[in-house]
């Protein structure tokens, strides 16, 4: 009977060498060339950098309790007032530059990807492993590097960098610039790194259309990655140039043009909305189907939707200028393709539904975090078509409404896809089980601290509340409040996360090879994988499909899922 | 500390709770904008509500149907794509997005289009404050703005970029450095608004706030009036130092400058006036009133040591001709010398402090008597030497000389040479002698008449200044210059002279 020989295939591979425990120096780790490791080291530095991240947005709300700034605020003189609320800015400025460009951006392909795509796909690692591991440490470089300028003059800027203001400050905006140039590379170098994977190493019988979604958008994100990311470059190169030299690029005082700026800026920029959000999606793409034990509503829709969004991704970068005196033709042109592209990113939420329909769903964790997913999206999704309606959009251009939208699709959206993935590969990543009571425990607190926190803003940007300001009417208070409690209720969630993923490190129940009965490759394997992924190479069927789940079963005596059809061979050749 | 600011703040959020959610989240419209965006604003409100409730019905509904029990380990059949189901759910929002894109773009054009007769109002901005100029050169921090009356705002940055943002009024553009950005609207009700600046433009960002207020045309017309005299109070003729520290924070000095010997972004101005400077370039020089005065007029051509070079450039601020504007710059340095222990005659400006008392008086302007007459003439019957004398001193202490030149040449207003005497064409079609009557007239309602040609733009601060019994002397010096360059003055237009 299949079940027993599994069975004993899994106790036997738990006592092999697996990649945690293959080599044990620190060398072997920091100089790994194995994608799951590096995948982990992504993992780990992200994770911390989040946590940085997480403080500093603390710390932004706690300034907000009160309308003069509890935290920073001026002695009685207006000058004192500047000088305080100067922190402030520094404050916002590193919690966005870290968010955006050390952890929404790298960390889903950086850890999960990196982590998974191999797996995912059959091969034995990515394309390149050496330009793999320069990511990464172009990725810790480029992240010393704004520690540094953080410690030398902490830039006040904005992650948006905006001439002339960027020209003008005497913060350390060149070095901060110079460490956000290294991290671009660092994504264009993964982006490269997993289209030649895709192309390259399918395995026999991987066909594209055989391929789990997540493949599909990792794809997608990496064409934006390789194509948008050196815009980026060039950009902060010139603004580098133009603060070192004052050539009058950008500077109106020497004849530059500031809006130009804002053009490149956003050219890489918008499209990095979608190297953020596309990933993500993929993930939701293999938990919703999973947990729903049923196949994926319109496969197709779903992948090619990702390359659409990627592709007119770009040619909505506009939508960020519609008040800044671009002319009326411009904004109409940008308003009507931001409304374009939102419209597959709205049917792949119906995609997700019909999935459910007639499923047998089963809410563990991961699927909890997918739900989540899919309600905060739709709310960040909807408060970005109004954004892109232009007169709307003059109401609502920096104000808390668009940090409200943009919290619900990078926050409710990006980074609980991120957390739903950790949860769902954890058990492949380290071979163990968290505790299921308090990870959903964590994440619906999680959910209800989210809408706490960003649907004040959503409210009282609609009021006229600004963005970015340290001090603001006491008209406002009350939303204020009302957020702040919600970012205190988001930190006890993740304080409750990190203990039971601690716990699971060192105490964990061990993880079964296929604990939710997923239909992709890398649950075929053992968990945590060899160090060479699979012990032979996978062969794939004619009939396989990674949405299949009527081969497998859920087995008590292992706490996971196991084949019930015969086929040849142990792991390694699968039919349907 | 921070606990007690916390406790201090609670009381003062039940009020507010009461009245959260305003206007279906939007502040209570005050412009023509205001309906349209509202009507967009309500049809997306529940588009949204519509959608995101659907989706989280059916995430529970589906989670709870369709649950994995003991004895449902698999999902039912159903079919994993459905072509037409596809089509429609795309089709669907489709239709839906692509009426709130003609909308949004209908209002939008409204908002780009200004219609032609507008009232045009001057809004600077800098770090980090605004200041509103109006046709009749009054200078505001408040934006006062007519009801039901098209204004057009032109906008310029003096520095960085900054965002011109009214909620109430349903308006926001950016102010891009560079640029002339201009906007328009239309108030439709009374009140009290704020306005925020919305792009982020550095330290003081969040306090670039300016109260905005919207009254009647006749309510209006007042505040303007009450906005252009900034030399006179209750009647009273402000002294100089005062109108210049009205001015340090009209033109937003403060933002950088300090008045108590704190530390700013540019030097602090106390103790400035008459004390030693070091420069950037090395050098140490004397705080005196020529080098007041250059600091402001180009403040990068002398760096104080320690300081970067971002003062903006304020010539062109100090709205109105050019008298205003020295005679505002005077106020300004009389204001910084107020602020010093070391303040001296050298240091200070020469226009008196308090208008109408030194100059007259002063024996300085027993020279210039011979030089006047001599210019004149002397022809005609005798000038009043110090008389005149102290009319010519006035001509350029009060900064008329700023418009009208006393040698012929032209100027921003008509010359005052061969003035007296000579018929004047007006703007109202009529043709009027320059008799004393007339002069004095023309003097103290400069906006009453206008001379065809000019603008009507003297400012209507001398009426306050030379009229009333109290100035006759000071009027009537003025107008004796007047005749002083005429070659046709003659009784008729000198000012009556004996009892
Ligand atoms: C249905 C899809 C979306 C639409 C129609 C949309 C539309 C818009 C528009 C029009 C703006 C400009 C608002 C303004 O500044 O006035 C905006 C801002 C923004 N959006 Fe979206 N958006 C969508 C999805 C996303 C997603 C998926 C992300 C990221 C994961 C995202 C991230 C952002 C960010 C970061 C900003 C503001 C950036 C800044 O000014 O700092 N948006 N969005
Ligand atoms: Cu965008």
């Amino acid at each position: 009977m299949a079940t027993i020989s599994l069975h004993e295939a899994d106790a036997a591979v738990g006592k092999r060498k697996n990649y945690l425990n293959q080599t044990t120096t620190i060398r072997s780790w920091l100089f790994t060339l194995d994608h799951k490791r590096i995948g982990l080291m992504y993992l780990a530095a992200g994770l911390t950098l989040f946590f940085i991240g997480g403080m500093l947005a603390e710390v932004i709300r706690t300034q907000l309790l009160v309308p003069t700034g509890l935290i920073f605020h001026g002695t009685g003189t207006i000058q004192s007032s500047y000088a305080a609320y100067k922190h402030y800015n520094q404050v916002f400025t590193l919690h966005g530059i870290i968010m955006v460009f050390m952890v929404l951006v790298p960390m889903i392909p950086g850890a999960l990807g990196n982590f998974a795509l191999p797996l995912m796909l059959g091969a034995k690692d990515v394309a390149f492993p050496r330009l793999n591991l320069l990511s990464f440490w172009l990725y810790i470089s480029g992240a010393v590097l704004a520690v540094i300028s953080t410690i030398m003059g902490a830039v006040d800027t904005g992650w948006t960098f905006y001439t002339p203001y960027s020209i003008d400050t005497s913060t350390y905006v060149v070095l901060m610039v110079s460490g956000i140039f290294l991290l671009g590379f660092s994504s264009i170098f993964t982006g490269l790194n997993f289209i030649v994977t895709i192309h390259k190493l399918r395995p026999f019988g991987m066909t594209w259309f055989r391929m789990p979604l997540f493949l599909w958008a990792t794809y997608a994100t990496a064409v934006i990655q390789v194509a948008a990311t050196p815009v980026l470059g060039v950009t902060l190169l010139l603004l580098i140039v133009e603060r070192v030299m004052g050539i009058g690029i950008f500077n109106p005082a020497l004849g530059g043009n500031p809006v130009l700026f804002q053009h490149f800026f956003w050219f890489y920029s918008h499209p990095a909305v979608y190297i953020m959000i596309l990933p993500a999606m993929g993930i939701i793409s293999e938990i919703v189907p999973t947990f729903s034990r049923k196949h994926i509503f319109g496969y197709e829709f779903v992948a090619f939707s990702s390359l659409a969004i990627a592709l007119i991704g770009f040619m909505v970068w506009g939508h960020h200028l519609f008040v800044n005196g671009q002319s009326a033709e411009l904004d109409a042109i940008f308003s009507f393709l931001t409304f374009l592209v939102a419209v597959p990113s709205a049917v792949k939420v119906w995609n997700w539904l019909a999935t459910m329909y007639k499923g047998a769903i089963k809410l563990d964790t991961p699927m909890l975090y997918a739900l989540s997913f899919i309600i905060l999206f739709t709310i960040g999704g909807l408060t970005g078509v109004v954004l892109g309606a232009l007169a709307e959009d003059v109401v609502l251009h920096d104000t808390y409404f668009v940090v409200g939208h943009f919290h619900y699709v990078m926050f409710g959206g990006t980074i609980i896809a991120m957390l739903g993935g950790i949860h769902y590969w954890w058990p492949k990543m380290f071979g163990k089980m968290y505790n299921e009571f308090w990870a959903r425990t964590a994440c619906i607190l999680l959910f209800i601290g989210v809408n706490l926190t960003f649907f004040p803003q959503l409210m009282v940007g609609a009021y006229g509340m600004p963005r970015r300001y340290a001090s603001y009417l006491p008209k406002y208070q009350p939303y204020m409040v009302a957020s702040t409690i919600g970012a205190y209720v988001q930190l006890v969630a993740f304080l409750i996360m990190a203990s039971y993923l601690l716990h699971s490190l060192f105490r964990g129940k061990k993880a079964p090879v296929n604990p939710w009965g997923s239909g992709s490759l890398e649950w075929t394997t053992s968990s945590p994988p060899p160090t060479d992924n699979f012990d032979t190479i996978p062969v794939i069927g004619d009939h396989y499909d990674p949405y299949d789940y009527s081969h497998l079963q859920f087995d008590p005596a292992i706490g996971g899922y196991v084949h019930t059809e015969e086929h040849v061979g142990p792991h390694h050749v699968y039919h349907r | 500390m921070i606990l007690s600011n916390l406790l201090q703040t609670h009381a003062s959020l039940i009020g507010p709770l009461s009245k959260m959610a305003g206007d279906w989240w939007l502040p209570k419209g005050a412009s023509t904008f205001s309906p349209e965006v509202r009507f967009l604003w309500i049809l997306f409100f529940c588009i949204t509500v519509f959608f995101t409730s659907l989706i989280v019905v059916l995430t529970v509904f589906f989670s709870i149907r369709y649950r994995r029990t003991e004895n449902r380990q698999h999902a039912d059949p159903s079919p994993d794509h459905n072509t037409p189901l596809e089509i429609t759910w795309t089709v669907i929002p489709l239709i839906i997005v692509m009426v709130i894109f003609a909308l949004g773009f209908k209002y939008y054009m409204n908002m780009n289009v200004p219609p032609t007769n507008t009232y045009n109002i001057g809004v600077k901005a800098q770090k980090w404050s605004w200041t509103f100029t109006y046709p009749n050169h009054a200078v505001s921090k408040t934006l006062y703005l007519p009801l039901n009356r098209a204004v057009k705002l032109s906008m310029t940055s003096a520095d960085v970029l900054h965002g011109f943002w009214i909620p109430s009024l349903s308006i926001q553009k950016d102010v891009v450095p560079g640029r002339v950005m201009t906007i328009w609207l239309e108030p439709t009700r009374v009140g009290r608004y704020e306005l925020q600046c919305a792009e982020y433009c550095g330290d003081g960002h969040s306090l670039m706030r300016s109260p905005v207020i919207v009254a009647s045309p006749a309510k209006f017309a007042e505040y303007l009036k009450a906005a252009a005299n900034i030399w006179v109070h209750n009647g009273k003729t402000l002294p100089l130092a005062q109108v210049g520290r009205e001015l340090y924070s009209t033109y937003g000095c403060n933002g950088c400058h300090t008045a108590d010997g704190s530390m700013g972004t540019g030097p602090t101005w106390k103790n400035l006036a008459g004390n030693q400077v070091q420069l950037a370039n090395g050098q140490t020089v004397t705080a005196d009133y020529a080098y007041l005065r250059q600091a402001i007029l180009y403040p990068g051509r002398k760096l104080v040591k320690g300081y970067g070079n971002i003062m903006p450039d304020f010539y062109n601020d100090f709205a109105g001709p050019g008298h205003t504007r020295n005679r505002r710059l005077n106020a300004m340095i009389w204001y910084i010398n107020s602020l010093s222990n070391k303040a001296n005659s050298a240091s200070q400006p020469k226009i008196p402090n308090i208008p109408g008392t030194k100059a007259m008086s002063a024996p300085a302007a027993g020279k210039a008597p011979a030089k006047t007459t001599a210019a004149s003439g002397g022809a005609k019957s005798a000038l009043p030497a110090a008389t005149v004398a102290m009319g010519e001193k006035l001509y350029s202490t009060l900064g008329c000389n700023a418009c009208h030149t006393n040698n012929g040449k032209p100027g921003a207003g008509p010359t005052w040479k061969n003035l007296a005497g000579y018929p004047q064409a007006l703007t109202n079609g009529k043709t009027e002698v320059a008799d004393y009557k007339y002069i004095r007239y023309m003097i103290l309602h400069p906006d009453k008449k206008v001379v065809k040609g000019f603008a009507p733009i003297m400012p209507a601060i001398y009426g306050a200044q030379l009229g009333g019994a109290a100035n006759q002397k000071k009027l009537d010096a003025i107008i004796w210059y007047i005749n002083s360059l005429s070659d046709k003055r003659g009784p008729s237009t000198e000012p009556p002279t004996g009892k």
